[in-house]
């Protein structure tokens, strides 16, 4: 098989096996009252504290992007442990790049979709004005954040590897987002000591690019903040993959693959 | 065989719970880590405002402390039956499913006063936020019975849980709704006029109002009570909250009978 058959398989038996313990209907669902509620709470709060709505309406939907690309993917490690999937995965003769690569790939193109999604509600529940919106430039940020956003919950997905309990760690990340990212507030209202952490996270830059792009600027403007995330983003996809080929080697010598 | 004392099925319910949350107490962060999270946003948000809103974000906070603990556990219950393959044994059991559900809702609620006293701590000590308590006695007694009022709601969803596969999501669908509807975090007064007899029927609204007014005896003019004595107005809103409680316990007693009978006949339980 080669590698980029490799690479479909992984990516399409990733994505079909969540629908082992959630029904299409559901996850459709879901998908629009994650996006809605999520965005609706802190607008809320935003209106009594006075704080910008559109901001804030925007940060949540480009952040609906992570409960695809972070918490979903995280949660493949977990499925892998909890369905005992582990082992086939782990005994398969394929190229472990594309296989290990591959499995967040259809959750970035759901996680697109749900980015659009929030971004319909922003506009028409929230009245956030797109009129000098960039729409390449936009796309572009969209795209961009959420394959970089995949491989960050590929980085923690393989350090999870190590961890009996996924679920944690999805939690985590997945929320923590909002604090450090400038979703809901600009970075730099975070104490002074904090802030280099924000920019950890591919989700930080594909902010700055995409609110960039709804105030009109062209993808050229923005090309800058765009080239960090694509660093940040693959670096954290081969970090996870180090980590994931660390686990399997380890496994192999120890025997202890699933004895966490 | 006899029936099973009731409370003896809940007092094991309830063990078996506490038993499972200190084999695997990790499962505490992800039922704190989006409170904890919404509670810092809100406190950043509200740095440069003035007027009482460390109130409504550290108490929020603490409430969806409790809420989102018992929705995840009410979820989680049937769940990890499943996943252990121990749900055929719990519905085979002579004990009443709802006595069940009621021992592990009870020690997920205590589960949730942890959440909310951690976020407490956090934000008073972690954010400065002064919070000092008006009137503790009827502080701790609307946190009880708002602790209570949402475990009964829990029952609730944990019925309704326990036919589908897809508990886990529904929870998390259901956890930011909730969030929104109760107030928690701003007044209702905030939401469209629509939403706002959802807001009513949520035993929880009625009391976290109370607590508010307990907490500080000046939010006695944003309560549901304006114009009454704050003695008056938490009275009110427990009352309110007790009788929503009742209802609630009620209509999970019917749905554990129906969903029961329902699964026994098809068979569906295990297979949902």
């Amino acid at each position: 098989m080669n590698n980029f058959k490799i690479f479909i398989s992984s990516a399409v038996f990733s994505f079909r096996a969540q629908f082992d313990w959630l029904n299409p209907a559901m996850w459709i669902t879901m998908k629009f009252v994650l996006s809605l509620s999520q965005m609706a709470f802190f607008v809320f709060v935003g209106i009594f504290a006075g704080a910008p709505i559109a901001f804030i309406a925007v940060g949540n939907a480009l952040q609906s992007i992570s409960w695809n690309t972070v918490f979903s993917v995280i949660n493949i490690t977990g499925h892998d442990k909890w369905d005992g999937t582990l082992p086939l995965v782990l005994a398969t003769p394929a190229n472990r790049l594309p296989l290990y690569v591959g499995r967040a790939m259809i959750h970035v193109l759901d996680g697109i979709l749900s980015a659009a999604i929030s971004f319909v509600f922003a506009v028409f529940l929230f009245g956030v004005d797109f009129s000098l919106t960039n729409p390449i430039a936009l796309i572009v940020a969209i795209v961009l954040t959420a394959f970089t956003m995949a491989g960050f919950g590929l980085l923690i997905g393989g350090f999870c590897f190590f961890f009996r309990n996924p679920m944690v760690f999805a939690n985590i990340f997945t929320f923590c987002l909002l604090i450090f990212c400038g979703v809901n507030f600009p970075v730099t209202s975070l104490p002074a000591v904090i802030q280099p952490v924000s920019y950890v996270f591919p989700l930080t830059y594909g902010l700055t690019a995409a609110r960039n792009a709804i105030a009109g600027q062209d993808i050229i403007q923005i090309g800058p903040t765009l080239a960090i995330q694509l660093v940040v983003g693959v670096a954290s996809m081969l970090i996870g993959y180090v980590l994931f080929r660390s686990f399997e080697n380890n496994a192999r010598k120890t025997g202890k693959m699933e004895a966490i | 065989m006899s029936m099973p004392d009731p409370f003896r099925v809940v007092y094991s319910a309830f063990r078996m719970a506490m038993l499972h949350w200190m084999a695997d107490p990790q499962w505490v962060i992800p039922n704190i880590i989006a409170p904890f999270v919404f509670t810092t946003v809100a406190l950043t948000l509200f740095k440069d405002a003035t007027g009482p809103f460390g109130l409504y974000a550290v108490l929020g906070g603490g409430m969806m402390g409790m809420w989102g603990n018992t929705i995840y556990s009410s979820g989680f219950a049937i769940e990890f039956e499943r996943w252990q393959g121990t749900l055929e044994e719990v519905i085979a059991a002579p004990s009443k499913l709802i006595h069940v559900i009621t021992g592990r809702a009870v020690s997920n609620a205590l589960f949730g006063l942890t959440n909310m006293i951690a976020i407490l701590v956090i934000a008073v000590g972690g954010f400065r936020v002064s919070l000092g308590i008006t009137d503790p006695l009827m502080f701790a007694v609307s946190l009880l019975l708002t602790l209570l009022s949402v475990s009964a709601l829990g029952l609730i969803f944990a019925s309704a849980f326990i036919l589908s596969r897809s508990a886990q999501v529904l929870t998390n669908g259901l956890e930011t709704p909730l969030y929104i509807v109760s107030g928690s975090m701003f007044p209702i007064a905030l939401l469209p006029f629509w939403i706002h007899p959802a807001a009513y029927i949520l035993g929880p609204t009625w009391g976290v109002d109370a607590i508010r007014l307990a907490t500080s005896a000046d939010y006695v003019s944003q309560s549901f009570w304006a114009g009454m004595s704050p003695g008056m107005a938490i009275f009110l809103d427990l009352t309110v909250m007790v009788l929503i409680t009742l209802a609630y316990v009620a209509i999970a007693t019917v749905l554990f009978k129906l969903v029961e009978r329902r699964a026994r006949v098809t068979g569906s339980m295990v297979q949902a």
